[in-house]
């Protein structure tokens, strides 16, 4: 795909989250020159452990997108199982497909070229809710969410507090 | 686990693109397919395997045969212009772009329709419709053999 063609996509994105934004997230450029570089507000979610919070986290895409996924790194200190320690979110759909590396997760669980920056919050806001212990990328946190649920909570409450300071 | 997209290996350039400009060992790729009219002023680089790039001339014997047999079943994929008939789809889900008239399409197994630019790219990298998942091989093996 050429280059015009992912900054158009971009941009039609971001357009389309304007004018219709989406529940649970805000979106926008990180800087109004640089297409590539987004920077999205999560909502903690609603009935989890995250409500009330609010997550920073910037979405960097590829010149290949949608060829290649984005990658996406929370700013705001958050703890989560599939979130490592610097912010960097590990879910499969942000992987590239491949038929031999991680054998685990099935093709239609990787990433694919419809995905945009609204597929991708829902899924990552789902994952908030619902967090992933098969392949931790805080193994930490993995191991606290498995085995000491209080201390898991309390750990979480700590982030939510810090992130509503943040934005007072 | 370490699965997350750290150790990339650079390719920062499109698919396929004139590999008829290249001065490494493409005769093992055989003729190459007919889609590819555009010239690139790079080498071209090969995805082996999704995660994995590299100039043509760096391939080993394994990776060139697979890049060939992916080839070979791309352009067995119908294919078509865009006339204006609606019942091919409208929009191509990958670009996000209304079809115009006069536009190459692909058209998958599975009824969906893109760009054939679109679509040629990502089915280099993984043979599945990007909108159901339907891997492509299965049924083209059945129904396209012949087309
Ligand atoms: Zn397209
Ligand atoms: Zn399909």
């Amino acid at each position: 795909m050429a280059i015009e063609q992912s900054f158009l996509l971009l941009k039609k994105q971001l357009a389309e989250l304007n004018k219709n934004p989406v529940e649970g997230f805000s979106a926008g450029l990180l800087d109004d020159e640089d297409m590539y570089k987004w920077e999205v507000l999560i909502y903690g979610p609603p009935d989890t452990l995250f409500e009330g919070g609010f997550f920073k986290a910037h979405l960097i895409f590829p010149k290949e997108y949608p060829l290649k996924p984005p990658k996406m790194i929370f700013q705001t200190e958050i703890f989560h199982p599939n979130i490592a320690k610097d912010g960097s979110v590990c879910i499969s759909i942000l992987h590239e497909p491949g038929d031999d590396k991680y054998g685990y997760e099935k093709a239609s669980e990787r990433w694919l070229p419809v995905h945009t920056v609204e597929t991708i919050l829902v899924s990552v806001i789902s994952m908030l809710a619902d967090p992933n212990d098969e392949s931790p990328a805080n193994v930490d946190a993995a191991k606290i969410w498995r085995e000491n649920p209080d201390e898991f909570k309390k750990r979480v409450a700590k982030c939510v507090r810090k992130s509503q300071d943040a934005f007072e | 686990m370490g699965n997350c997209l750290k150790a990339q290996s650079a390719d920062d350039i499109s698919l396929l693109r004139g590999s008829e400009t290249q001065d490494g060992n493409d005769q093992a790729l055989g003729p190459p397919p007919p889609y590819q009219e555009r010239v690139a002023p790079r080498a071209p680089i090969y995805y082996p395997s999704p995660n994995v790039s590299r100039p043509a001339n760096l391939l080993t014997e394994d990776e060139q045969v697979k890049i060939a047999k992916r080839l070979g079943l791309i352009v067995h994929l119908p294919c078509g212009v865009y006339d204006g008939c609606s019942k091919k789809g409208k929009e191509c889900a990958i670009c996000m772009c209304d079809f115009v008239m006069g536009e190459s399409l692909r058209f998958l197994p599975c009824m969906h329709t893109y760009h054939k630019d679109c679509i040629d790219d990502w089915l280099m990298r993984s043979f599945t419709c990007p909108s159901c998942m339907e891997p492509v091989d299965a049924a083209l093996l059945t129904s396209y053999e012949t087309s």
